[in-house]
């Protein structure tokens, strides 16, 4: 439609006109052009699957010999790939594999004994021969740990550290087992993590809190404990891209074990499309690539990844089969036995139907975090760029769960209790803030920090005094037990167990082990002492009991005593 | 404290060592795991250096992922049992040496030599050799004259 | 947005090659790099902007300052930095302004290094007629020697799931354009009113 006259010829019907206007046609969508990896999956240009090994060390994958190996080649080969169970794994035909991978009645340890030793090509393979039910199905039984959980993103336009403290404290109470946050203005981090860590601990003790920043920023902050775990370790699925991102597959193995060396749960982050975004895909498929990206995150021994597309998510959201390719990157995570966060973070669609259709292959089957993460803040405070999942959706999110009884990780809270919370939370920042000499809160601030739902409804914060003060924190050396103490003094005692009970954690490296996450009493749950145990119909993690009598509540339930009056 | 970290330790027995072997657990500093109290803190008791993981308990959780089969997982935890006694400062300079062009072959020679003879980093100092090698082939080291 | 839409007069873009582009001796100019396929195999921006009047826009931004404008094409490269921070080395003041085919724009100085800039607009559907302009112009008073305010950039966490995947494409297709021998060519630039 770019003539001024348009001809008469051209008239529409109201049919068209109504679907015009349907929010689908605001998103994006994109021919394949498969030459230079503008495809999600099955690419005829990926390579077709082959190995060899020679005295224990393999020189020949996916049709390239050990002297033309990229890093990635080399680095999946060396440490990725168990060579012993290679070349008999590698002789499987990939339908048969991917069958095995969906039988219920084929146990998740034999599948991982197989998956030890596939080329990223075979993977590809595997998943190439499934569609997107028996991703599901697949999913379900590979998910790492027994029970799935959720994550939550706190952020605020403005960087206010009360809205972060309030809306963390929330989440924390809405069942959200790890809270992130991120900057506009990075020079905030230390005020934001801090809010962070204290709204978290007041909402529920033992949630875990990240604050995603340049690596070298992300690991001091870690290192002090101001945050207890990391997730925005980026690793790419071709060499180039890689290198533009500063690093290379030794270089984050390093930081894996740098972080495990300060007793730091963390994972990595990939996802399909960031390589064709970047215009260096050397002619793959997204998928091709992101399988490379998951087993160099094996090879690193790091615990788990966040993939699922992530920051990309409009590149194979905008292509054929893109949204199966997702859910396919996040099955090889989990057949690779890694914790898999599983994306669903960033603004997707303008089509509240494909939002929801986008997350059902991971809420249904369950996977260690379904959202990571769900913006506990309206997506316009989001500083991730919005997610695919906000605020205004925790109703309906609880209604998912609840019409198809599956755990989604978060619950119906009463309004009195969330605004409790949230004026516990901000007064307990106000208690450290005076604590550790920080800039003031106000009473103001807290009043209109309880009721508030996005940063236009606070007062403005002196950003000048708290970016001086930010950096006080750092040139101070201020740690977690800084916090802890301040916390205690201002007579927030429980938050104050809470928080040192965080950072006793890292004493005990417990939750070092795969996926990862803390109770409510402080209990590890990990995929060693809460393993997936599915096997079919009746076995595996069901919504039961206390949990299941949670769920069931929402925000307006008629009562069956008296159906004039809701349940409480 | 012992270095061994082979105490025969069973996943499913042992794990979570905060609530089923507590008795094995101690700070770098000496102290136990239960005396990181609330109270201590008050009273001034502790510092961050009792809040770090000792190299023993590293190895113990390396010991439990390789028994429940993920090698790589305990690799990593070996390597951090060595990184444990480096410093934070030196430990994100050593980070930044390992980044792409950012150092020569020498470099990162001397690097892996450093990790063996300050730090006893034997399985460390194999990574920074390997990456050279890697790095080298791969056209991503820093030119001598740089 | 067609220019209809817009309520702007659509106009077209004459561009001639005048051969290699050289260093410039003026201190009062100001270089503008565009991108391989920039007014050639495309014609309007990401979000249908008409790339004539984002030249119109830029060479109005930087007159309205009493400064001069070239404009050069670089042929061998789609990377942003890198053709902006060419225009900036051979401009006389320094400064030079990079745009892409899609609209993402980056105002560079020679000085600086390459992946840094003085200014970025990386959210090519964000940016209409009027910052085109505005960039023109804070261009013009960097030449100068002055510290202009930077041009304000709006923000829509919805643009990823609209323009994500195109920009992507634009990209890869710019990049199929690049002539790898072509170098730098000064440029003659007129626009005017489509049937005019």
């Amino acid at each position: 439609m770019t003539s001024t006259d348009r001809p008469a010829q051209n008239r529409h019907s109201r049919r068209t006109e109504i679907l015009e206007a349907r929010p689908v046609q605001l998103d994006g969508f994109v021919e394949e052009w498969p030459e230079v990896g503008m495809i999600a999956m099955e690419s005829p240009y990926d390579p077709e699957p082959s190995i060899r090994v020679e005295d224990g060390v393999i020189v020949e994958m996916d049709g390239r010999e050990r002297s033309d190996f990229d890093f990635l080649d080399q680095f999946i080969a060396d440490h990725a790939i168990d060579v012993s169970a290679a070349e008999e794994a590698m002789a499987l035909d990939a339908q048969e594999i991917a069958a095995r991978v969906v039988d219920p009645r084929v146990p998740r340890q034999d599948i991982l004994h197989l998956t030890r030793g596939l080329t990223p090509a075979k993977l590809l393979d595997v998943v190439e021969s499934m569609n997107v039910v028996e991703i599901m199905m697949a999913m379900q039984k590979m998910r790492a740990r027994r029970t799935p959980a959720n994550q939550a993103h706190s952020t605020s336009a403005r960087d206010n550290p009360v809205q972060v403290a309030a809306d963390a404290a929330e989440a924390a109470l809405r069942g959200f087992a790890e809270l992130e946050t991120t900057l506009g203005i990075v020079r905030y981090a230390p005020l934001v993590a801090i809010a962070l860590q204290v709204g978290g601990q007041t909402g529920r003790g033992g949630v875990i809190t990240q604050c995603a920043l340049e690596e070298a920023t992300e690991l001091e902050l870690g290192m002090r404990g101001i945050t207890a775990y990391a997730e925005t370790i980026s690793v790419y699925g071709t060499e180039s891209v890689f290198v533009d991102g500063d690093d290379t597959p030794w270089s984050k193995a390093f930081l894996a074990s740098a972080y495990a060396s300060r007793g730091i749960k963390m994972r990595f982050t990939s996802g399909t499309g960031s390589e064709v975004q970047m215009g260096n895909a050397e002619g793959r498929s997204m998928l091709y690539l992101e399988i490379r990206c998951i087993q160099v995150a094996k090879g690193a021994g790091v615990q788990g990844l966040q993939n699922g597309s992530i920051s990309c998510i409009g590149v194979p959201g905008a292509v054929p089969s893109g949204i199966r390719a997702v859910a396919a990157e996040n099955l090889v995570a989990s057949m690779l036995d890694l914790e898999c966060a599983s994306g669903n973070d960033q603004s997707f669609s303008h089509s509240p139907m494909r939002r929801t259709a986008r997350t059902m292959p991971q809420l249904l089957p369950g996977t260690d975090f379904v959202v990571s993460g769900f913006s506990g803040v309206p997506n316009a405070d989001n500083m991730f760029a919005g997610s695919n999942w906000d605020p205004e959706d925790y109703d309906d999110w609880n209604t998912i769960q609840r019409d198809l009884k599956v755990d989604g990780g978060l619950r119906h809270v009463a309004e009195k209790e969330v605004l409790a919370v949230r004026g516990k939370a901000i007064r307990a920042l106000q208690a450290v803030f005076a604590g550790l000499d920080l800039p003031p809160i106000t009473d103001e601030e807290v009043d209109a920090g309880i009721y508030a739902h996005g940063s236009e409804e606070l007062p403005e914060r002196d950003v000048l005094e708290d970016l001086k003060a930010a950096k006080g924190v750092m040139d101070r050396g201020i740690t977690g037990l800084d916090l802890v103490a301040a916390l205690e003094k201002g007579g927030f005692r429980d938050v104050a167990e809470n928080l040192l009970g965080v950072l006793r954690q890292r004493v005990s490296g417990d939750l070092l082990q795969t996926s990862a996450i803390l109770d409510g009493d402080f209990s590890v749950r990990s995929a060693i002492n809460d393993a997936n145990d599915y096997a079919g119909p009746g076995t595996g993690y069901r919504p039961s009991g206390e949990r299941w009598e949670e769920m069931k509540r929402l925000r307006h339930v008629l009562s069956a005593s008296n159906p004039e009056q809701e349940v409480e | 404290m012992t270095q061994t970290g082979d105490r025969h330790l069973d996943p499913a027995v042992d794990y979570p060592l905060s609530s089923r072997r507590p008795d094995l657990l101690h700070t770098p500093t000496g102290k136990h795991i239960e005396d990181l109290t609330l109270d201590a803190v008050v009273a001034g008791d502790l510092s961050p250096l009792d809040l770090r993981i000792a190299p023993d308990t590293l190895l113990m959780q390396a010991e439990i992922a390789d028994g429940a089969g993920r090698w790589q997982l305990a690799e990593n935890f070996r390597r951090a049992a060595e990184m444990t006694e480096i410093p934070d400062e030196r430990v994100l300079a050593m980070y930044n040496a390992l980044r792409p062009n950012a150092s020569t072959g020498q470099e990162l020679a001397d690097l892996a030599d450093e990790l063996e003879r300050e730090y006893s980093a034997e399985r460390t100092a194999a990574l920074v050799r390997e990456a050279a090698d890697v790095y080298e082939r791969r056209d991503l080291l820093a030119a001598a004259d740089d | 947005m067609t220019s209809t839409e817009t309520g702007r007069p659509e106009r077209t873009a004459e561009i001639t090659e005048k051969g290699s582009a050289g260093r410039g001796e003026r201190e009062d100019e100001v270089v503008l790099g565009i991108s391989p396929a920039f007014c050639s195999f495309f014609t309007k921006t990401i979000s249908n902007i008409p790339l004539a009047e984002v030249l119109r826009e830029v060479m109005a931004g930087v007159e309205e300052q009493g400064v001069s404008l070239r404009i050069v094409r670089v042929k061998d490269s789609s990377d942003l930095a890198k053709i902006a921070h060419r225009a900036a080395r051979l401009s006389g003041s320094g400064i030079g302004v990079g745009i892409l085919s899609r609209g993402t724009s980056m105002i560079h100085q020679k000085d600086l290094a390459k992946l840094s800039n003085l200014e970025l607009f990386p959210q090519a559907p964000l940016l209409t007629p009027e910052t085109f302009r505005a960039i023109g112009s804070n261009a013009a008073q960097y030449a100068k020697g002055e510290s202009p305010a930077p041009v304000p950039v709006q923000n829509d966490f919805m643009a990823r799931p609209r323009y994500q995947a195109k920009a992507a494409l634009l990209h890869l297709k710019e990049t199929e354009m690049i002539e790898p021998d072509g170098g730098i060519v000064e440029l003659d630039v007129s626009i005017r009113r489509a049937g005019s």
